[in-house]
């Protein structure tokens, strides 16, 4: 017989939902008013309703509202709105993701981009591989690679909306200096995150084990297929559906309809859901039948509704105070500085920027934002790493991104 | 040959003017234009075909100066054979041609295209400004609506001038200096963290940025005499945006500036720029080649 939710089961998951949507919408806004980013906010109200804290002063209410270990129904259901979540906020990543522009910059974006990725990346893996100990990680050979390889990319994506904002907040947007950090953040999501696909699936967490072999190759044909034939396609049909069908619900339907089945089709094929999503978001973003009207609807729904939902409920189920180790946060505070520095500004020079200027592109790209925070909740699900581990990398998102801004206009040197 | 002659000519005026002639049912069209532009701006005319030198191709050549009443006398004609492109590109900087014109598809089918067409290569690789004729008319089109890219490069300010040179001689009526305006980002970075007041503030002050921009260009603009100048901001895709525009419009003309990087198959494959516009002519293109470095 197949189970539904009960009446009183709706009730609570209605009740949750809107508890999680009014409280992150206010606590945000009122956030904002001290420039701190909404999903600060959003992360704070996460740990006030879960266990950090309503948990322990009012248990009765955290489990009533969030009975995610007594009430299967609500917490199955729970679960598949974050995972959703997940899915439309790398989906909305995607679309930002133009590689026109990285193309556009040329020489100076890949070697920034490179430099930025390649430095973190190898400097995290060598931290984690030859001192796993120091995250407080016990595990065998393989898991040991697949950490440290999470390490690496952890440590070498950049937050793309969040330097974005910094940008145009400095009045740094629309300059050449802009584009080239822009242009490279774009390059470090678009590896990290495919980087990172290949990372889950290997993690082993599902039943059906792909060879590694297999599992490049499928990335590569879904990648190639989908940024080469697929994007052409969606350029002839965008026109058809912006014009033919209703507005702005056809281009929302189909849009989302699209992103959801590249994600059934990676997860099918044991990559994550996230390859497909990030994907058919580049192949809808990029294109250039897009109107802008229709990228904003999207933006706004997904990030009005599932972004503070899945931003929230990181809170509710990781005790942020239980779990803080001021040694793991300092390592991956100066891991995290260190390698993006060194490898951005290297890569920035070597593409051509004065020593002032690469520094100030190293210190945007080192924002990490809530692609770090996306990122590390993926592989905390994945069992990848440990919840010390995760707060660490969520306490440095912040760091890195409320420090970017004012070391970006200490050392850039730009005619505006 | 003393390449340096070319390092810093200026775009104009046009004192040669070189035709790329392929023996294509085009021939006396490509040809007609040549003569009108030649006989517009006083410039000697360079035929050169890079191919077998055959009785049938003179014949058919001395037949179209005979129909079109072009002076043989004041008509250089090069037989070359070789690499289309580069033997091409080659004598043109060996004759410092100023301007080349080449017959072009208005849009290629798709393995061409990425195979690169002899037209659209020259286009990339060119050293002298390219005149890309999608339409050629035996009596030679009249360039009446010019539509010119205003986008922000030191080069931009060549190519309007060489536009309004290219316009004054041609009795063009008018020159629309278009302005594209991405904003690549701003959609994902605004929507949870800007008031509606906010994004459409910030938005606006882009546009009247741009349009700043371009009126400090076209201000400097020199011998606008009789032309009319006119601004106009376009939102969307470089390269797509204007090649929309220049299409909506049913402009004669769209002139832009030569490529700053090397184009390849990677830029073709993920089309930006002016790939754009190579990949579907939207009217006759004119690439000017300002040789500043």
């Amino acid at each position: 017989m197949i189970e539904k939710l009960s009446n009183n089961d709706l009730v609570i998951l209605l009740l949750a939902i809107s508890t999680m949507l009014i409280l992150a919408r206010i606590v945000s806004e009122l956030g904002k008013k001290l420039k701190l980013p909404m999903v600060m906010g959003e992360l704070l109200v996460g740990i006030c309703l879960g266990p950090t804290l309503l948990g322990k002063i009012y248990p009765q209410a955290y489990e009533y509202l969030f009975p995610l270990k007594t009430n299967s129904h609500v917490a199955l259901a729970l679960d598949g709105i974050f995972s959703l979540s997940v899915i439309m906020l790398l989906f909305v990543a995607g679309m930002e993701v133009q590689l026109s522009i990285v193309l556009r910059q040329g020489k100076t974006a890949i070697t920034t981009g490179l430099g930025s990725m390649i430095i973190p990346f190898f400097t995290g893996f060598g931290i984690a591989w030859y001192f796993p100990d120091l995250f407080g990680m016990e595990m065998d050979e393989h898991h040991r690679l697949v950490f440290s390889l999470f390490l690496g990319t952890a440590l070498s994506i950049s937050a793309l909306p969040v330097i974005a904002r910094i940008l145009m907040d400095l009045n740094l947007f629309k300059t050449n200096f802009g584009m080239i950090v822009i242009a490279s953040a774009m390059f470090n999501d678009l590896v990290g995150w495919l980087f990172f696909s290949f990372i889950l699936s290997m993690s082993g967490q599902t039943s059906n084990h792909l060879s590694v072999g297999y599992t490049i190759m499928y990335i590569i044909l879904f990648g190639a297929f989908m940024l080469f034939i697929g994007r052409r396609i969606i350029d002839r049909a965008l026109p058809w559906i912006q014009t033919k069908l209703s507005w702005p619900g056809g281009v929302l339907a189909m849009s989302l309809g699209l992103c959801l089945l590249c994600a059934a089709f990676t997860q099918s094929i044991n990559i994550h859901a996230i390859l497909g999503a990030f994907i058919a978001g580049i192949a809808i973003g990029d294109s250039v039948q897009l109107r802008e009207q229709a990228r904003d609807i999207i933006h706004q729904f997904v990030t009005n509704f599932f972004a503070p939902l899945f931003f929230v409920s990181i809170g509710l189920e990781v005790n942020f105070i239980d779990n803080f180790d001021l040694k793991i946060v300092l390592i991956i505070l100066v891991l995290a500085y260190v390698g993006k520095v060194i490898g951005a500004t290297g890569g920035a020079m070597l593409g051509g920027l004065k020593k002032r200027n690469a520094l100030a592109v190293a210190f945007g790209l080192s924002a990490r934002g809530a692609m770090e925070i996306i990122l590390g909740r993926l592989a905390l699900d994945a069992n990848l790493i440990t919840q010390p581990i995760f707060v660490a990398l969520v306490i440095m998102a912040f760091v890195t991104s409320l420090t970017s801004g004012p070391l970006i206009r200490r050392f850039v040197e730009v005619e505006k | 040959m003393d390449y340096n002659k070319l390092k810093r000519r200026a775009s104009y005026p046009f004192e040669t003017i070189g035709v790329a002639v392929a023996f294509s049912p085009r021939l006396e069209a490509i040809l007609g234009e040549a003569k009108v532009l030649s006989e517009s701006f006083g410039a000697q005319l360079l035929l050169m075909h890079i191919g077998e030198r055959t009785r049938s191709k003179e014949a058919k050549l001395d037949e179209a100066f005979r129909k079109l009443g072009i002076d043989e006398k004041k008509t250089k004609v090069i037989w070359h054979e070789g690499n289309p492109v580069t033997t091409l590109l080659e004598l043109c900087k060996l004759n410092i041609v100023d301007l080349l014109v080449v017959g072009a598809m208005q849009k290629e089918n798709m393995l061409r295209y990425y195979l690169g067409s002899v037209a659209r290569k020259i286009s990339r690789k060119a050293k002298c400004s390219v005149l890309l004729l999608s339409q050629p008319k035996r009596e030679g089109t009249r360039f009446k609506k010019i539509v010119v890219n205003g986008v922000e490069n030191p080069k931009t300010i060549h190519t309007i001038n060489t536009s309004v040179y290219f316009g004054k001689h041609l009795n063009s009526k008018q020159i629309t200096v278009a302005t594209e305006t991405e904003q690549p980002v701003l959609a994902m970075s605004m929507t949870s963290e800007s008031t509606a007041g906010e994004a459409s503030k910030m938005r606006k002050e882009f546009t009247e940025e741009e349009l700043n921009k371009v009126h400090d260009i076209v201000i400097n603009v020199s011998e606008r005499e009789g032309i009319e100048i006119a601004e106009k901001i376009i939102k969307g895709k470089p390269g797509f945006a204007i090649r929309q525009y220049a299409e909506t419009k049913k402009s004669d003309l769209l002139v832009i500036n030569s490529p700053d990087l090397k184009y390849g198959i990677i830029d073709r494959i993920f089309t930006h720029d002016m790939e754009y516009i190579l990949e579907d002519l939207p009217c006759n293109v004119l690439m000017v080649h300002s040789r500043i470095s």
